[in-house]
């Protein structure tokens, strides 16, 4: 059974297109290779 | 093998199978893949251009964006995002129009989350007819008819959603309500068994032919005619409100701006109109003090020009002119130090010419009738000096003959008393009668 009122709460607004820009700026693009990179100077530093 | 590199191989496993659900086009599970890709390594650009280009099919063009913009910046050259842009960017408009859909999308949302799902509905149709490829609006627009039992056209929504995104979950999810409330589960079920519980034919069988009934001419007529009956009674009941109500909504919205326009105009208005006033008051006040300045005889310009006129008159020697004016001007609005000594000049000569002058002038005014100026120059002279009886007895003459009785007899009075030795205290007598 589909709830109608729940189903239609979950759909969010699409991004506007004049928000491209501050959305650009605010995105996190952190991938596992800055992090690693990250663990592997604290390793440095503590030897 | 090192840490960085089983990184690099993770983003390029994850890419790879993104890569294959997209040529299934199980777009929604694809982008899942390419953004795991993108969390092990933001430099893979495929991966990233592949995602953009999926939120791009499904309609979300902004998303599209945000994806190729920042594989450009992380690899300016060589980059197919480059052509992705152009494209997007390069026909008139199709940006401004996609911007157009997603603002329509939004209010449509907001309609339907506020109770107006006619008007939601709506604007959902005149987006899916715009942009055919925008997934939420389809599922939006199936969810709503749906609500309202329409699974025909909910199907027919979702129908699109699944061509453009196979695997689409919320679609799926959707379509097996739809087919449960149409029965179309049922006859797929019934359709599955057949396929696999067939039995072969026997020789004593019979295949009966479908019947095939004909219509009379008649009766097609009365089915055109009641299926022209419900679609006008479709358009009047259900059609032409839902119009109307959005008209009056866009209506209602555009009085509303243009009232906000008007009051705001209005009110510039009003106080452009104050700074008028006020302006034009300032005008005429500082007009009337110009006119004042040059009107008033008394004004300190006045006194000065009247300053200028006896030293001009000095200069060519006509004493009476610099009498006559120096009597009449008001020595209190000369103040700065130069000019005061001048006056004070002039104020020593005055003293000793001053008075012949204004004796001759009296007296010539006296002659011609002109009463009022002969005892003006009387009393100018009576200012330097009052102990002059003949300047007092020809003061009460001139009363007398003005008919001004009471002040003759008082000049005449003041004669006789101050000055009773001399020849006006007789005249003066005789004047009064006694």
């Amino acid at each position: 059974m589909i709830n109608f009122e729940e189903e239609i709460e979950r759909f969010k607004p699409s991004l506007e297109v004049e928000a491209v820009s501050d959305a650009i700026v605010k995105s996190d693009l952190t991938d596992m290779a800055d992090i690693m990179m990250d663990i592997m100077k604290d390793i440095k530093k503590e030897k | 093998m090192d840490e960085m590199q089983k990184i690099q191989y993770a983003a390029n496993s994850y890419y790879n199978r993104g890569l294959e659900m997209a040529k299934e086009r199980n777009l929604s599970g694809a982008a899942r893949f390419l953004k795991r890709a993108l969390q092990f390594n933001k430099y893979h650009t495929d991966a990233r251009n592949l995602l953009g280009l999926i939120f791009y099919e499904m309609g979300e063009t902004s998303d599209a964006l945000i994806q190729w913009v920042i594989s450009i910046n992380l690899q300016p050259d060589g980059n197919r995002a480059d052509y992705y842009l152009d494209e997007v960017q390069r026909k008139p408009g199709q940006l401004e129009i996609a911007s157009q859909m997603v603002k329509k999308f939004n209010q449509a949302l907001f309609y339907a989350q506020n109770d107006s799902d006619d008007l939601a509905v709506l604007q959902l149709k005149r987006i899916v007819d715009e942009k055919p490829n925008f997934v939420k609006a389809h599922l939006l627009l199936a969810l709503l008819y749906m609500e309202h039992g329409d699974y025909t056209k909910a199907g027919k929504s979702l129908f699109k959603v699944l061509q453009i995104d196979n695997n689409n979950e919320k679609a799926t999810r959707y379509m097996e309500y739809v087919k449960s409330r149409t029965g179309k589960a049922e006859v797929e079920k019934r359709k599955m068994k057949n396929a696999f519980s067939h039995r072969e034919m026997q020789d004593d069988d019979v295949i009966l032919p479908p019947t095939y009934k004909e219509n009379t001419g008649w009766q097609s007529i009365i089915n055109i005619g009641i299926g022209l009956v419900l679609g006008a009674v479709m358009v009047v009941f259900l059609i032409m409100p839902a119009r109307e109500r959005t008209l009056n909504y866009e209506h209602n919205q555009e009085m509303q701006s243009y009232t906000d326009k008007l009051n705001l105009a209005n009110q510039e208005t009003d106080k452009l109109k104050l700074q008028v006033e006020d302006y034009q008051k300032q005008k005429e006040d500082a007009e009337g003090q110009l006119n004042d300045l040059k009107g008033d005889s008394g004004s300190t310009v006045n006194q000065y020009a009247a300053l200028a006129k006896i030293l001009d008159a000095y200069r060519k020697g006509d004493t009476n002119t610099a009498v006559l004016t120096y009597v009449d001007m008001d020595q209190s609005k000369i103040t700065d130090d130069g000019s005061v000594v001048i006056l004070n000049e002039i104020k020593a000569d005055m003293d000793a010419n001053a008075p012949a002058v204004l004796m001759a002038a009296a007296v010539q005014s006296n002659s011609v009738g002109d009463y009022d100026t002969a005892l003006r120059y009387y009393e100018k002279y009576m200012e330097f000096n009052d102990k002059n009886p003949e300047v007092i007895y020809n003061m009460g003459m001139v009363y007398k003959a003005k008919g001004d009785t009471d002040n003759a007899n008082q000049m005449f009075g003041q004669v006789i008393m101050n000055f009773a030795d001399s020849e006006f205290a007789e005249k003066a007598k005789e004047e009064r009668g006694y």
